[in-house]
């Protein structure tokens, strides 16, 4: 019996020979077509086609069965329906194939019988240590001319290029390839790998990284199935390789937020969650197909700028504040000229000419007055790249503008150059002109921005090292694991705040000074010894929104009062939450004035333990402003994550008011990471409010609450090798 | 009805659809991966089948008869029934 190999992902796209098993001789089917273009691609390996009827196809010898062929076989594309895909994998395995593309669809994706087909290829691939593509996918294409393998059913081989395209939809593959071949753009590699049986986008990434031809990875998904690897392969191809990956993740939906008692799961749906971890991995994350390729063809055709001012030519006023509006959108800055530019255009450009950025060569310009604008600017070393917008007037020689872009451009292979034609129909020649010399072009000013500003947070995303993630010694693990397994054996379902707060206490997490009551004497007692004011809150497993239940009492300043308070919550619970289990009223010291913060944890089904910061406190779910990291993370991320929500300013200082402590915050988030990873049994987790002190004088957790998970059940607790 | 004669008419049956010699034919034959049937073609040796012995296939019967072997099987069970 074969062991299951490392992928055999070379075996796709750079087999010596090729079988299509199930080929026919009908035109217009997908066993035909697929035939047919590996022949038209211009396949340089060995094509055998393999059919139970046909002699021939295509005037090639055919097999009946792949078995019949006398010489070794690397890759098989089936055909055949799926309900007899195992017999046709059963031969491949016996016949010694290294990979399999099954094209064929009727798996997973029609329920539950198509599943068990589908497992059924699984363990036949795995006992013969054959990787597989699919099922239920459009092919694999390698427009390598050592290879030119379209083991697809394409319309059209795409042209050769540095880009390489993933997707999880095979439909889409053809709408992309006709879309990019409409833009002269080529591909490295393009593989729809379906149902994803075995060759996953991970599989992809880490060959991918090592393949000379390819300088970009687009990738379209719908289904993630494990978040922490995909996180993994991203992060070793963009560090290590300096290879971008941008993805498109469908299926927006807020299926995935969860409606539970906890404000994380409120908060944290699917798809913010998937936001944040891609940017968190250095993934860029597209909306739409356009806007992946306007971004893609900036990285992969043009150099990556190496600061972010930019300097914008136009010859229309608009166009060119739009273009600057859009700059100062995206971050990115306007070049302030030398005397030396300033100089240049004065020079060649008429009097009537704006010199200042954007430089404005007025609506009569022709190709000469661009090349001095675009020349000057790009010699200019204020300068990182270039922005040339064109706009169409009766004087306007467009495919000359075009061609001079393209020249100057090339004489600055350092420096970017981007280009808006604006219209359709004029300045489609010229368009065609530098889509084909590879000067990216945008249909709109504002998508120049996007590119650029995309282009060049890359370029500073590979400057940063990843730092190792913090550990604290200081913790009580025993403390937290006793307290967890207690309230486990005790059938709960959730920590309630004294004990949650004892949990994030043992983990270095600061808390309020707190004593239980069981008596309203003692809970007179009690609130002397934590020191006045204080907060008496209802201590109950069963009541989960405390002030609802007319439990909390805040501000009580003297014993007596605290005695009163303890039997107006009692009979207020009494009533609201009829049965509840009382162990008694937590009287807590009054949290100092401060700002509220919140920071809580989630575990995503793709993901893992994510963690979110924001401020707002109790209004959370009001402001929505918040940020999320998924665990492990190091401290630059975790700073990063503190700086992302739009209220940050108010912590750092804003207005003459004072500045909060950042980084005890920091500090408090980091210790929590390490307790969600030490501890997969808690399954959520909010601590809300946290109030952050003015800078220097910390912060403290005001009320906490644990979810829990049976160990074992809870989804595993991130096992990355390394931060995020 | 017995079994042999079941097996000479469901070839026959099949060589007459698929237009191939029924030599070609073999008991364990599966109509797509041994002798190249496509969809419509199925469809046919469903209806001939039903046609040749008199009897009636309900969809669940016709997806689960993919082989020379399952026809026989089948129409064998409903004739001795």
């Amino acid at each position: 019996m074969a062991e299951t190999p490392a992928k055999n992902i070379d075996f796709v796209f750079n087999p010596a020979s090729v079988a299509v098993v199930g080929a026919t001789r009908t035109p217009g089917t997908v066993p035909h077509d697929i035939f047919q273009n590996i022949l038209r691609a211009g396949f340089q390996g060995v094509v055998y086609p393999v059919s139970p009827r046909s002699p021939s196809i295509s005037g090639v010898k055919a097999y009946k069965y792949i078995l019949d062929i006398p010489d070794p076989v690397d890759l098989a594309v089936i055909v055949f329906p799926s309900s007899v895909c195992h017999m046709a994998m059963e031969q491949c395995g016996q016949k010694g194939v290294k990979a399999v593309i099954v094209i064929s669809a009727g798996f997973r994706e029609v329920g539950p019988a198509g599943l068990e087909r589908e497992l059924q290829l699984k363990e036949i691939a795995a006992r013969y240590g054959m990787s597989v593509v699919g099922p239920n996918c459009l092919g694999a294409i390698n427009t390598d001319p050592a290879v030119r393998l379209d083991a697809s059913f394409a319309r059209k081989t795409p042209a050769q290029g540095s880009i390489a395209f993933l997707s999880q939809s095979g439909a889409l593959c053809t709408a992309v390839l006709d879309y990019a071949r409409g833009k002269h753009i080529g591909f490295s590699k393009f593989i729809s790998f379906g149902n994803k049986l075995d060759i996953s986008e991970v599989d992809l990434f880490y060959y991918l990284a090592h393949d000379d031809a390819t300088s970009v990875i687009l990738v379209y998904l719908e289904e993630i199935r494990d978040g922490e690897a995909l996180v993994k392969a991203a992060r070793t191809v963009i560090h290590e390789t300096g290879k971008p990956i941008l993805a498109i993740k469908s299926g927006r939906t807020s299926a995935g937020a969860s409606a539970a008692a906890s404000h994380t799961g409120s908060l944290a749906g699917s798809d913010e969650v998937c936001d944040a971890v891609f940017r968190q991995a250095g993934i860029v994350r597209c909306s739409t197909i356009e806007d992946m390729f306007n971004r893609a063809i900036a990285l992969a055709y043009q150099p990556r700028p190496s600061s972010n001012r930019v300097a914008i030519i136009t010859n229309a006023g608009g166009p060119g504040v739009m273009a600057a509006d859009a700059c100062m959108d995206h971050k990115l800055e306007l070049a302030r000229f030398s005397e030396e530019t300033s100089s240049a255009l004065k020079d060649k450009l008429p009097a009537t000419a704006n010199m200042k950025n954007p430089v404005d060569v007025i609506g009569d310009a022709r190709s000469d007055r661009y090349h001095a604008a675009l020349s000057a600017c790009l010699a200019d070393p204020a300068v990182a790249g270039a922005m040339v917008i064109l706009t169409p007037q009766s004087m306007t020689d467009i495919d000359d503008i075009a061609g001079e872009i393209v020249r100057t451009a090339s004489a600055f292979p350092q420096k970017p150059v981007y280009t808006s034609f604006m219209g359709e129909a004029d300045v489609a020649t010229g368009i065609d002109i530098l889509q084909r010399a590879h000067v990216p072009h945008y249909a709109l000013p504002e998508s120049m921005a996007v590119a650029f500003a995309t282009a060049y947070s890359f370029e500073e995303r590979l400057k940063t090292e990843p730092m190792p993630v913090p550990r604290f010694e200081d913790v009580d693990r025993r403390r937290v694991s006793d307290i967890l397994q207690q309230a486990l054996a005790d059938g709960q379902a959730y920590l309630p705040e004294v004990e949650a707060t004892q949990v994030l206490e043992a983990y270095g997490i600061p808390v309020l000074p707190a004593r239980v009551a069981a008596t309203a004497e003692q809970a007179a007692e009690a609130a002397a010894q934590v020191g006045f004011p204080v907060a008496l809150k209802i201590y109950s497993p069963d009541v989960v929104h405390k002030f609802d239940a007319g439990g909390v009492v805040l501000n009580v300043k003297d014993g007596p009062a605290a005695a009163r308070a303890f039997e107006q919550i009692l009979a207020s619970v009494r009533r609201a939450v009829p049965g509840a289990h009382i162990k008694g009223v937590n009287v807590q010291r009054m949290a100092p004035a401060g700002r509220e913060v919140i920071l809580g944890m989630k575990r995503d089904p793709a993901f893992g333990p994510v963690v979110m910061f924001g401020l707002g406190g109790t209004f959370v779910e009001v402001f929505r402003d918040v940020a999320f990291r998924a665990v492990p993370f190091d401290t630059q991320s975790v700073r990063s994550m503190v700086r992302e929500v739009k209220s940050y300013p108010i912590l750092a200082g804003v207005r003459g008011g004072p500045s909060y402590d950042v980084a005890m915050i920091e500090q408090c988030i980091e210790r929590l990471g390490q307790l969600v990873l030490d501890f997969p049994q808690i399954a959520e987790l909010d601590v809300n409010p946290v109030i952050v002190l003015e800078a220097g004088r910390g912060a403290v957790a005001a009320d906490a609450r644990i979810g829990l998970a049976p160990e074992g059940a809870a989804t595993r607790a991130g096992q990355s090798a390394g931060p995020l | 009805m017995e079994r042999k004669e079941i097996e000479t008419r469901v070839k026959q049956t099949i060589a007459r659809v698929l237009d191939i010699d029924p030599a070609e034919i073999e008991k364990e034959s599966n109509f797509v991966f041994d002798l190249g049937a496509d969809s419509r073609q199925s469809v046919e040796l469903v209806a001939a089948f039903e046609e040749e012995f008199d009897v009636e296939m309900d969809e669940d019967q016709a997806l689960s008869v993919q082989s020379v072997g399952d026809a026989v099987n089948f129409i064998a069970g409903l004739v001795k029934a």
